[in-house]
């Protein structure tokens, strides 16, 4: 079966979509890898495994996920600041959602600090000194208290 | 399902602006392997033993509210009650025990120690006697150390005896701490059906059913509620307006029982419950008060205002129950006047008295909590007010409690102020109608039949 780029930008959209938080650049390539090769040696077009196996892979929600809020009065350079931040301290950024309500803006972070050097609460206070700068305030906590709220 | 933004705003919210926090993370402490009959080495004994258990608390509460975001109000500690422990000792003894306990909450941090406690609802031992004749030197002599007896229940009825004798000690108490506004009564609560794993102060002990060390936990949510009834349009049914209460309460609940578990398993202890009781603030917004207010009453006091506190109670048990396996304590909601700034407004205008609060207690979780009452309320009339609510206890069976505060030289109508949680009391008027002929009879108040349950 012959793939033309198209092809394979959806099979990575899937791939994406399917794998969710666990989505690191590594198990995207592997998914899609895996499924293009699959479907290249024409093989029947049952589910496909890595999927699976990528996904029961991933990391269970550990203390090491951490969600930082931020709020303030909107300016140039606030995301760009906390990334910098963040990525200062070797953290991965899972997931952003942003939100701009008038002049009011809102940042939420996932953030994986598994490979950090430093612990959490120098990650903690490093990002509210940054918050600081920018007169934001900064909140950091660990993921698991909003899944105990909120998740039956 | 990824946690969505409009979830963490919610959190987010009810810490910082509805002061959503956990009242109190309560470690309950097993003292029964402290017993000898030597008071230097009993002293020394509960002392090694305090701070070996508790060395931790303090630094394990503090780590899991720095991880997580959410505030541990008080660090605190219960354990066995002490007229136990002291059983066979002299009633100075037994005081200086209580400095002991004192000494070690100190020390470790710890902002209240509960268990200065003697359970007497079907008689005392001569060493219980003893030891509740002590309370009021314990407690004017101590800063941290709390204090309650239990004197019925509705197995066994009512000790009118030490009915009589807490009257008294409510009256002495309140004359030792006469400098300090009579304080020493904000430490001391008389119940009936009490819990033994009860994390809220003044009444925490560790029961004697209880393991060696175990981490109980209190919320406080009264703000977060006050949201949910707030936002609800004024033509929404009760049954509705229940589901808002019941939805709100399983999620602090589940905050409290996860923020538990974590100081808990820091310290490699066993968790025991979540008391799910709304426990007020003296702040703005966080009170009892104004939840029964915005359910659409005028004021506290106002004809409705028992059924509001009914729904209420009844509600946040609902959350609750299904939010924790194990909720305990006295869980329900509790009506301090000192403690809530919207009773104490009630209080000031005249909308609330004794007698309606009395009423409230029949379907709220404890009883008549922090009042101020004038200096020259009599030990009898204070005696009666504790059989009132020991009546209703052992009726409905249900835990109640009082404590109550005359404060010497008090009238009616002036303020007293302890600042921090326990708040500013106006002093309420109480009725001065004769009860000592039904006071003084003595005996025990037989168990009702709805006791036999077998």
């Amino acid at each position: 079966m012959a793939l033309n780029e198209q092809d394979i930008k959806k099979i990575a959209e899937e791939a994406l979509k399917q794998l969710g938080h666990s989505a690191s650049p590594e198990a995207v390539e592997q998914v899609v890898r895996e499924t293009v090769s699959r479907l290249q040696e024409g093989g029947p077009s049952e589910p496909v495994k890595e999927w699976k196996n990528v996904q029961s892979g991933q990391k269970p929600a550990s203390t090491e996920r951490i969600i930082i809020t931020a709020f303030g009065k909107n300016r140039v350079g606030i995301l760009a600041k906390m990334t910098e931040a963040l990525a200062k301290n070797n953290c991965d950024i899972l997931d952003l959602t942003q939100k701009l309500m008038q002049d009011f803006f809102t940042i939420m972070l996932l953030v994986d600090i598994s490979n950090s050097p430093h612990s959490f609460e120098q990650i903690k206070n490093d990002l509210i000194q940054t918050g600081e700068a920018l007169d934001l305030k900064v909140i950091v906590q660990h993921e698991e208290i909003f899944n105990a709220m909120h998740r039956i | 399902m990824p946690i969505a933004l409009e979830e963490i705003l919610e959190t987010i919210r009810m810490t910082e602006v509805e002061h959503f926090d956990i009242r109190t993370v309560t470690m309950g402490i097993n003292l029964r392997d402290c017993v000898t009959d030597d008071l230097n080495k009993l002293k020394k004994n509960i002392y090694d033993k305090l701070m070996r258990v508790a060395s931790e608390h303090v630094k394990a509460a503090e780590k899991v509210e720095a991880d997580f975001g959410i505030s541990i109000a008080n660090k605190r500690i219960s354990v066995t009650p002490i007229s136990i422990i002291t059983d066979g000792f002299r009633q100075e003894d037994m005081v200086e025990v209580a400095q002991v306990l004192d000494k070690a909450a100190t020390e470790l941090g710890i902002d209240y120690l509960g268990g200065y406690s003697a359970l007497v609802q079907k008689g005392c031992s001569r060493g219980e006697k003893a030891f509740i004749q002590s309370i009021p030197q314990a407690l004017a002599g101590t800063k941290h150390v709390c204090s309650s007896v239990n004197v019925a229940t509705t197995k066994a009825g009512i000790n009118m005896e030490a009915v009589k004798m807490m009257g008294q000690v409510v009256k002495e108490t309140a004359l030792l701490t006469a400098d300090r506004e009579a304080i020493g009564c904000a430490k001391l609560v008389v119940f009936a059906n009490v819990p033994e794993d009860n994390p809220f102060i003044a009444g925490a002990f560790h029961g004697v059913s209880e393991p060696e060390v175990v981490v109980n936990v209190g919320i406080s949510g009264p703000g977060v509620i006050l949201r949910a009834i707030k936002e609800a349009p004024e033509d929404l049914d009760i049954a509705r307006l229940s589901d808002r209460i019941r939805r709100m309460a399983f999620k602090i609940t589940r905050a409290g029982e996860f923020i538990g578990k974590r100081v808990a398993e820091l310290q490699d202890v066993r968790f025991g419950i979540v008391d799910i009781s709304l426990a007020p603030t003296p702040l703005e917004g966080d009170s009892v008060a104004d939840i029964l207010k915005a359910m659409g009453l005028e004021d506290v006091g106002a004809p409705g205002t028992t059924a509001a506190l009914a729904l209420l109670t009844d509600s946040v048990k609902r959350g609750g129950m299904m939010a924790s396996s194990h909720v305990g304590g006295m869980s329900g909601a509790f009506i301090p006047v000192s403690e809530d700034a919207g009773m104490i407004a009630a209080v000031e205008k005249e909308h609330i008295t004794i007698e309606k609060l009395e009423a409230m207690t029949s379907v709220c979780s404890v009883g008549l909590d922090m009042i101020a009452v004038p200096g020259e309320t009599s030990a009898e009339t204070i005696a009666g007010i504790i059989l009132d609510e020991c009546a209703i206890g052992i009726m409905n069976n249900k835990t109640t409690a009082v404590r109550i505060i005359p404060v010497p030289g008090k009238q009616a109508g002036e303020m007293v102020d302890y600042g921090g949680l326990l708040g500013k009391a106006p002093i309420m008027p109480v009725s001065n109608l004769r009860n000592s002929i039904f006071v003084n009879r003595g005996g025990q108040f037989p168990a009702p039949s709805r006791g036999l349950r077998n």
